[in-house]
């Protein structure tokens, strides 16, 4: 690319480039493309056709059946308690990851001794598989032999069942989910708080603002990308739960824990149902669309970008 | 042109790349190369390789190659590889799935094979064979036979002054020294049950119905009867402990069973003979399920068979699989693998033979009481492909009764009213 190309004008730069030229370039991006295609979007297309089909994985034929998998969501009560639950989950664990995330990233976001061994222990839930993150909490929640109803117990509470009881299952497993999220979070907010001019801050100090006052009319709106970028990646995360599900509590007790993509995995390999879970794998995806639209509209009129 | 070169040399090595993930298959010349794809770990998949190792030193013009592939993925996996036309020649499959299977048209349909007296077919166990009969199709040859029996803890019943399980327990009895084992101040419970409503708590629930007298479906398996009154009796009964007594742990993990048995928390598991070897800080005994007081004292218990399922990937792969399942299968492969692994032998003569079950129990103790517990497995889960559904609404019900959501008869009249649908196609 020329040194002087504008650089906010790729497309133009990109027609100005000669034939041969384009030629590398498809060469350098050739095996990207296919692979994406091959393993990415061809299994998108074909998914899209097995939502119109009743398929059952193991008889080669696939009849055409329309729209009936789509009908058939509309009237499946499990399907709209999967709704349901995953409405709750995501409600609660986005903003729950993005406040502890920014707490943590606010309380890292100075130099003292040792910080970056801080900074380290707040991203290492990342490298933690979801499965073994399960099986620590199982344990640590056990309704019997766990770790918190003896904190519990310790101070005079009564035991609770937690993951065991169909009313509390969700929300332990939204608490656990922002524990092993929140280093994404702190690392997003950490970059985002480091990116804070601090001639800005010291302007504001001189001018006699607080500590507070400055966190609020400074840091906040211009950690705007940060908040957005959060909100989409977390909603997106949210709304394709899975492996914490399956690594805990299966979908239960009593479906209580059952969101939309346990539930679709449900259908295609325990029920042999593989039409109706492409059907609301597709539904799943037109509401992530339709919510990261919205996301990114109402991000257009808050976020102060640049 | 040197970047195009680049570029259709790029676009070569692509394909090559591609088409070396889809290849295999063995030259015409050479032996015989066949897949088997198995979940043996550990004891089970070192006598399963020297058995492998074996059979290929005596049969030079055969290579048998095998894939470790975990059982509960395995079905997943098959059905890829059939789809991408790669199927393994034999693989090992949980006998639930066997009406599913039974649609798969690459399999082989063992039928005409074990009719042959050469495979002493009649030498399997009932349960073992039924499991593996889909209609008029014979879909596998059992790879592993189980059943379910009490583990109990002998020193917390000693400790509690109670006499150990026997013979002629009734469930009432069971009841009682359950509630006698129970100590919430020591967070100790008499029982475990595996409670996320999947097959693993069905299967728990059904051989209880069964000895009540009740079943799951209907003779010709078009409609659901588990909810008739030895089913309400038998659901009653695990409310019962559940619920008033307080004497039955529920494990929504399905993985705490033997764990918290190992470590004296629970002091009785109705489980089968692959949980003893985890039970090595404990000294436990083995007894028969408990009966219904007027159900005639007769046992019964419920079997879990698998099965090696053979695909067709052409007539002489296809040969080669048969005859090499056929010779896995045998009373002497079958022996040997039963006294390497102390699995439960899938033969009939072989589970007779008492000096192979005293070996086994030596090995293993409680081995013995499991094998001959195999004669009181009478009935299977019928095999109908709606099974999955059926079990789905069976194990959500027995759940939101144990967990005192639900009564017994309204829950399991709820479950039937799903499983009838389930059976009549909607």
């Amino acid at each position: 690319m020329p040194e002087d190309a504008p650089a906010r004008r790729p497309f133009v730069v990109l027609r100005g480039l000669g034939r041969g030229e384009s030629v590398t370039g498809w060469a350098l991006v050739s095996p990207a493309v296919v692979l994406i295609g091959v393993f990415g979007l061809l299994p998108v297309l074909m998914s899209l056709q097995l939502s119109f089909q009743k398929s059952d994985l193991l008889t080669p034929e696939t009849p055409w059946v329309g729209l009936e998998n789509y009908r058939k969501l509309a009237d499946d009560p499990v399907f709209v308690e999967a709704i349901k639950h995953t409405i709750i989950y995501t409600a609660l664990f986005v903003p729950g990851t993005m406040l502890v995330g920014l707490f943590v990233a606010a309380a890292l976001n100075r130099s003292v001794r040792f910080i970056s061994v801080y900074r380290t222990a707040a991203y290492i839930t990342m490298a933690v598989s979801t499965i073994s993150q399960g099986i620590i909490f199982l344990w640590l929640t056990d309704r019997d032999y766990g770790l918190v109803n003896a904190a519990l117990n310790a101070v005079g509470a009564p035991s609770q069942p937690f993951l065991a009881s169909p009313s509390q299952a969700l929300y332990v497993i939204v608490a656990m989910t922002i524990w092993g999220w929140t280093g994404f979070s702190v690392i997003v907010y950490l970059a985002a708080l480091q990116g804070v001019p601090a001639e800005l801050h010291e302007a504001a100090a001189i001018d006699g603002a607080s500590a507070a006052t400055r966190f609020r009319t400074i840091t906040v709106p211009l950690l705007g990308p940060a908040n957005l970028f959060l909100v989409v990646w977390l909603t997106i995360n949210a709304l394709q739960l899975f492996d914490e599900v399956y690594a805990t509590t299966r979908g239960g007790p009593l479906r209580a824990t059952t969101v939309i993509v346990y539930y679709l995995w449900d259908r295609a390999f325990v029920q042999f149902d593989a039409g109706y879970a492409a059907a609301m794998a597709y539904a799943l995806f037109v509401v992530i669309l339709v919510i990261t639209a919205v996301q990114f509209r109402l991000a257009r009129k808050h976020v102060h970008t640049s | 042109m040197i970047r195009r070169r680049l570029c259709i040399a790029l676009v070569a090595v692509l394909a090559l790349v591609l088409t070396a993930c889809g290849g295999g298959g063995s030259s015409p010349s050479g032996p015989t190369e066949i897949a088997v794809w198995h979940g043996y770990q550990d004891t089970e998949g070192e006598v399963f390789k020297g058995l492998i190792d074996q059979y290929n030193k005596d049969h030079p013009d055969v290579k048998v190659s095998e894939l470790y592939s975990s059982n509960d993925l395995v079905l997943q996996k098959v059905l890829t590889a059939v789809r991408g036309g790669s199927a393994p020649d034999v693989a090992y499959m949980f006998g639930s799935w066997s009406p599913n299977i039974a649609k798969i048209p690459q399999i082989v349909d063992m039928a005409s094979q074990v009719s042959n007296p050469d495979w002493k077919w009649d030498d399997f166990y009932p349960a073992e064979r039924e499991a593996a009969t889909v209609g008029d199709k014979i879909v596998g040859v059992p790879a592993l036979v189980d059943n379910l029996a009490i583990v109990y803890n002998k020193k917390l019943f000693a400790d509690a002054g109670i006499a150990p399980p026997s013979p002629t327990w009734t469930w009432d009895d069971f009841r009682a020294a359950a509630a006698k084992l129970t100590d919430p101040s020591k967070g100790q419970y008499g029982w475990l049950i595996p409670a996320d409503g999947s097959e693993d708590t069905v299967w728990h629930y059904v051989p209880m119905l069964w000895e009540a007298g009740g079943d799951i479906l209907s003779p010709d398996n078009q409609h659901a009867v588990f909810n008739s009154e030895a089913g309400v009796k038998a659901l009653t009964t695990l409310q019962q402990m559940a619920v008033n007594d307080k004497s039955l742990y529920l494990d929504t993990t399905n993985e705490n069973g033997p764990k918290l048995m190992n470590s004296g928390k629970v002091a009785m598991l109705v489980t089968g003979p692959w949980d003893l070897s985890q039970l090595s800080d404990i000294e436990y005994g083995v007894q028969v399920m408990p009966t219904f007081a007027g159900s005639g004292g007769t046992h019964q218990t419920i079997s879990g068979p698998d099965n090696w399922v053979v695909f067709n990937n052409g007539d002489k792969k296809k040969q080669a699989a048969i005859d090499f399942v056929k010779w896995l299968t045998a009373p002497e492969q079958v022996k040997a693998f039963s006294l390497g692994t102390g699995d439960l032998p899938t033969r009939i003569s072989v589970g007779q033979d008492q000096t192979v079950v005293d070996k086994m129990d030596e090995n293993l103790p409680g081995s013995k009481v499991f094998v001959e517990n195999l004669s009181n497995v009478k009935k299977v889960r019928p095999t109908v492909e709606q099974y999955p559904a059926i079990s789905e609404a069976l194990g959500q019900a027995i759940v939101s009764v144990m967990l005192g959501k639900d009564q017994p008869a309204d829950a399991l009249n709820a479950a039937a009213k799903a499983a009838d649908e389930a059976l009549a196609g909607k």
